[in-house]
C-alpha cells in the first residue's frame, strides 16, 4: 500500500515532483560545478603563471658567488660548470611531475667578422625528451620565454635537424649589426668558428635583446665546452611557502624528522630546490623570488576568492532547494488532512511525504551532479583550454548537501502539517 | 480611486495573510538578488584588485637615459605623466663600482622607500636601511665577505678623475652599518644597496641615474600609451616596458577575469532559475483561489494584473534586500581576499531591483496563465 501510494504521487503529481527534482538538480549542479572549479583552480592558475618563466635557477656551486663579481671587471666565465648529461635527472626527483619545463644555458663570448664582441647563448628551444617514466616533454626557451615577441621570422625548431646551425638574434643586436631573417652570420668563438643562419629576430624587452641564441651543442662547440652548461632554469608548480618552508629554506637540518618528511613531501619551492641539488652534482638551486613569491600571493588570493564565491553559491543553492521543498509540502495540506481524517498516524504521514521527497531528490541530485560536471568542463575549456579534473571528494559533499538541505527544507513544513487539525484543513481554512 | 485602493488592499492583504509562504518566496528572491549584485560587483572589481596583486612581480616600466645623461629631475618629470592613482612606486637606481676589502663590488644607490614598493618580492633578512650610514648587502656578497646583520663594513671608491692623474690616489671611504641581507634569487644578490645620498657622498658628485624602475598598476595598452607620451615629451628619457612582466600579466589577468565572468554567469543563471521555480510553485498553489475568482466573475486580465502586481511587489522588496546583502557580501570578500574595500556601483542598484522584479513577474505569469486558461469548474473541482 505504501509503495502504491508513493507511486501514485510520483505519477499523478509528476508535474509538481518534476519541478522539485528540477530545482534540486539546479542546486546540485551549481554545487558540483563550483566545487570542482574551486578545487582545481589552484593547479590551473599555477599553470597560467608559468608564463612568467622559471621560478628556480640552478648554477654551479663555485660560480654562484664569483661569476658576477668578476664580470664587473670584464671577465666572463668562472670555470665551474654543470654537467649536461645530468639534465635528465631533474625529471627523476620526488616532485618530477611538478617540473613543467626547464632549459639549460651556456654563455659564450664570441666575435663577429668585423670584430664586434657579442654574447652567444646556447640553449634548448623545443628539446624533445622521452623520459624513463614514458612521459614525453618538449622543453626549452620556446615555452620558457613566452613573453618574447618574434618581430620577424619564427621560433627556431630544434627538432628539425637542418636547424642545427640556426640562430635567433635579439632585436637590439639585429638593428645594430643589420641582421635580418635569412642572413648568415659568421661567429668566431674562443676555439672554433661556425656560420649560422638567422631564423628569427625577437624582442625580449631586456638584456637578451643584445644576445644571439643558438642550439646548445652549437654554442658548446664554439668554445670547446662539450657537455658543459652554465645554468639551468626550472619552471615548477609549487605550493605557497608557509612557516615550515621558510624554516627549512634556511637550514633543512634544523627540522625534526617528521617536519623534514612533511617538508620534503610537499611541493614547496625550497624542497624542490633541495631535491634538484641532490641530483645535480655541485649545484646550487635557488628560488627566483620575483616569480616564486608573487606566484604564491596571486595563487592564494585567487583560491580564496573562488572559495568565497563557492560558499555564496552553495548557500544560494541550499536556500533555493529548502524554499521549494517547504512550499511544495505545505501546499499539500488538504491531502494530508484527508489522510489524517481517515485515521493515518503522524509517523506514517511524515514517512510517506519524506520518502516521496527523497526519491525526487535522488533523481534530481544525480541529474544535477552530471550537469554540474558539464558546467565545470565548459568553464575549464573556455577559460583555461583544458578540462577540470574530477575530484572524488566532490561526490560525497554534494550528496550530503542535497540530503541535508532536503531534510531541513521538509522538516518545518511537515511539523506544521502534523499540527493541522483535519477538520479545519478539510473545511478549507 | 476606490478601484486602485481596493487593488492595493487586496495585494497587501494577500501578502499579510499568507505571511509564512510569502516570507519563503521573499527569501528566495532576496538570495537571487544578493547573488546578482554581489557577483557582478566582484566581477567589476576583480581586475583592479588582482591587478594590484600582480604588482608583486615588481617594476613593469623602466626609464633609461636616451643619450648620455639621466638626472633625477628628469625621472620625476617623467613620473608626473603617470596618474597618481595608478602609480605604485618609483625607484631610481644609480650603479657605481666600489670596493670592499679591495674587491670590486657594484653599489646601487636608490630611494629606499621607492625600492620597497617596486620590488615587494625582495626578501630581506634584517631591516631595510632607513637612514644615512646604513647599507643592505646582497646574499652572495654577505657570504663572500662573511658579513652579518649588524656588522660594519668600509666601502671605498676611487674617483675617476684622480685615477689618471699623477697624484697619489686617495680613496673616498665611508663606514656603513649593515642592516639587512638581501635574498632575491637574482643578480641583486651580488650588489650592495644604500641611499642615493650616501652614494653621492661617497662619489662626491651628483651623478646620473642609471635606471629608474616604475611599478604602475595599469594594463599593457595604458602602459604603452604612457611610455609613448613620456618618450615624445621628455627627450632625455627612454621609457620602456618590462615585457616579461607586462606580457605575462595580460595573459594571466585575462584568464582570471574570464574565469570570474563565467562563474558569475553560471551561478546567476542557476540562481535565477531557482527563484523562478520557487515563484512558480508559490503561485501555482493558488489555482483554487484563481478558479473561485473566475467563478464569481473576475476577468482574466484583472486576475493577471493582481497576481503579477503581487509578485512585483515581492520582487521589489527582495531586490532591495538583495542589493544591500550583495554589497555586504562583496565587501566581505574584498576585505578578506584583497584587504581593501570595494567600490560601490550605484548603477547596480536599479539593475538588481529591476532584474528581480522582472524575474518574479515572468515566473509568476506562467502558472497564472495556465490557471486562468482552465475552466473554473475544473480548477475548483481540483483537477
Amino acid at each position: 500500500m505504501f509503495f502504491r501510494m508513493i507511486r501514485g504521487t510520483l505519477f499523478r503529481q509528476w508535474k509538481k515532483m518534476l519541478m522539485i527534482a528540477f530545482t534540486i538538480a539546479l542546486g546540485a549542479s551549481l554545487a558540483t560545478a563550483m566545487l570542482s572549479v574551486m578545487l582545481d583552480v589552484g593547479d590551473k592558475v599555477n599553470q597560467e603563471l608559468k608564463t612568467y618563466g622559471a621560478n628556480i635557477t640552478v648554477v654551479p656551486k663555485e660560480s654562484s658567488v664569483l661569476s658576477e663579481l668578476y664580470e664587473v671587471e670584464g671577465g666572463e666565465s668562472s670555470g665551474a660548470y654543470l654537467r649536461e648529461d645530468e639534465l635528465g635527472k631533474i625529471k627523476t626527483i620526488f616532485w618530477a611531475f611538478n617540473i613543467v619545463d626547464y632549459a639549460p644555458f651556456v654563455n659564450v663570448s664570441a666575435e663577429l667578422d668585423d670584430g664586434t664582441e657579442i654574447a652567444v647563448v646556447g640553449s634548448w628551444f623545443n628539446h624533445h625528451m622521452e623520459l624513463p617514466t614514458g612521459e614525453q616533454l618538449d622543453a626549452g626557451v620556446t615555452s620558457m620565454r613566452s613573453w618574447w615577441e618574434i618581430s620577424s621570422g619564427e621560433w627556431l625548431d630544434e627538432q628539425n635537424h637542418s636547424n642545427d646551425n640556426s640562430a635567433m638574434v635579439g632585436k637590439a643586436l639585429a638593428e645594430k649589426e643589420n641582421i635580418s631573417v635569412g642572413s648568415t652570420i659568421h661567429i668566431k668563438g674562443n676555439t672554433n668558428d661556425n656560420t649560422f643562419t638567422v631564423v628569427g629576430i625577437f624582442d625580449a624587452g631586456g638584456d637578451e635583446d643584445d644576445k644571439i641564441f643558438v642550439p646548445l651543442n652549437a654554442a658548446q662547440a664554439l668554445s670547446d665546452l662539450d657537455g658543459c652548461i652554465d645554468s639551468i632554469e626550472v619552471s615548477a608548480l609549487t605550493t605557497p611557502d608557509n612557516e615550515l618552508a621558510e624554516k627549512a629554506a634556511k637550514d633543512p637540518s634544523s627540522l625534526t624528522v617528521s617536519q623534514y618528511e612533511t617538508w620534503y613531501c610537499t611541493a614547496y619551492v625550497s624542497s624542490i630546490c633541495y631535491q634538484i641539488q641532490e641530483v645535480i652534482t655541485d649545484s646550487v638551486a635557488s628560488p627566483v623570488r620575483q616569480v616564486a613569491d608573487s606566484e604564491g600571493a596571486i595563487l592564494e588570493k585567487t583560491q580564496l576568492l573562488m572559495i568565497l564565491i563557492t560558499i555564496l553559491s552553495l548557500i544560494g543553492a541550499a536556500l533555493g532547494i529548502c524554499n521549494l521543498v517547504t512550499a511544495s509540502v505545505m501546499e499539500r495540506s488538504s491531502e494530508i488532512g484527508l489522510m489524517k481524517a481517515i485515521g493515518a498516524q503522524n509517523g506514517a504521514v511524515s514517512g510517506l511525504v519524506l520518502t516521496e521527497i527523497f526519491i525526487t531528490a535522488i533523481i534530481g541530485g544525480f541529474a544535477g551532479f552530471f550537469a554540474g560536471f558539464g558546467f565545470a568542463q565548459i568553464i575549464g575549456h573556455t577559460v583555461f583550454g583544458s578540462s577540470i579534473t574530477m575530484r572524488p571528494m566532490v561526490i560525497p559533499i554534494v550528496a550530503v548537501l542535497v540530503v541535508i538541505v532536503t531534510l531541513i527544507g521538509s522538516i518545518p513544513a511537515i511539523r506544521m502539517l502534523l499540527r493541522l487539525r483535519p477538520t479545519e484543513v478539510l473545511h478549507g481554512r | 480611486m476606490t478601484k486602485r485602493k481596493m487593488y492595493f488592499k487586496m495585494i497587501t492583504a494577500s501578502l499579510m495573510r499568507r505571511r509564512s509562504r510569502m516570507i519563503v518566496a521573499l527569501l528566495s528572491i532576496a538570495i537571487g538578488a544578493t547573488v546578482l549584485s554581489g557577483l557582478v560587483t566582484i566581477y567589476y572589481d576583480v581586475p583592479r584588485q588582482l591587478g594590484a596583486e600582480f604588482r608583486n612581480y615588481g617594476a613593469n616600466m623602466i626609464f633609461t637615459a636616451n643619450g648620455d645623461e639621466l638626472l633625477l629631475d628628469e625621472v620625476n618629470q617623467g613620473v608626473s605623466y603617470i596618474s597618481d592613482e595608478q602609480l605604485v612606486g618609483v625607484a631610481p637606481y644609480r650603479y657605481e663600482n666600489v670596493r670592499i676589502n679591495e674587491i670590486p663590488i657594484v653599489a646601487a644607490g636608490t630611494e629606499i622607500e621607492g625600492a620597497k614598493l617596486t620590488s615587494p618580492y625582495w626578501s630581506v633578512d634584517g631591516e631595510w636601511p632607513s637612514q644615512s650610514g646604513e647599507i643592505m648587502v646582497g646574499a652572495n656578497v654577505a657570504e663572500n665577505f662573511r658579513l652579518k646583520v649588524g656588522g660594519d663594513i668600509t666601502v671605498n671608491y676611487t674617483p675617476e678623475e684622480k685615477e689618471t692623474s699623477d697624484e697619489v690616489v686617495v680613496d673616498n671611504s665611508i663606514d656603513f652599518k649593515i642592516t639587512g641581507i638581501l635574498d632575491t634569487g637574482g643578480s641583486e644578490e651580488d650588489y650592495v644597496y644604500m641611499s642615493l645620498d650616501d652614494l653621492q657622498e661617497l662619489t662626491e658628485d651628483v651623478g646620473n641615474i642609471s635606471v629608474a624602475e616604475l611599478s604602475v598598476s595599469a594594463n599593457s595598452d595604458e602602459l604603452t600609451a604612457y611610455a609613448d607620451k613620456i618618450n615624445s615629451n621628455i627627450p632625455s628619457v627612454s621609457a620602456r616596458l618590462v615585457k616579461r612582466v607586462t606580457a605575462s600579466e595580460t595573459t594571466v589577468l585575462t584568464k582570471l577575469q574570464a574565469l570570474v565572468l563565467l562563474v558569475t554567469i553560471v551561478v546567476l543563471a542557476l540562481t535565477m532559475i531557482c527563484v523562478a521555480t520557487t515563484m512558480t510553485a508559490v503561485v501555482a498553489e493558488r489555482r483554487k483561489e484563481i478558479g473561485l475568482r473566475k467563478a464569481i466573475g473576475a476577468s482574466d486580465k484583472s486576475i493577471i494584473i493582481e497576481f503579477v502586481g503581487e509578485s512585483m511587489l515581492l520582487g521589489l522588496l527582495g531586490g532591495i534586500l538583495g542589493t544591500v546583502l550583495g554589497f555586504v557580501f562583496a565587501q566581505e570578500v574584498s576585505v578578506n581576499v584583497f584587504n581593501s574595500s570595494i567600490s560601490f556601483r550605484p548603477l547596480l542598484v536599479p539593475i538588481t531591483i529591476l532584474a528581480s522584479i522582472a524575474v518574479t513577474a515572468i515566473s509568476s505569469l506562467i502558472p497564472i496563465r495556465s490557471a486562468t486558461d482552465v475552466d473554473p469548474a475544473l480548477v475548483l473541482k481540483g483537477e
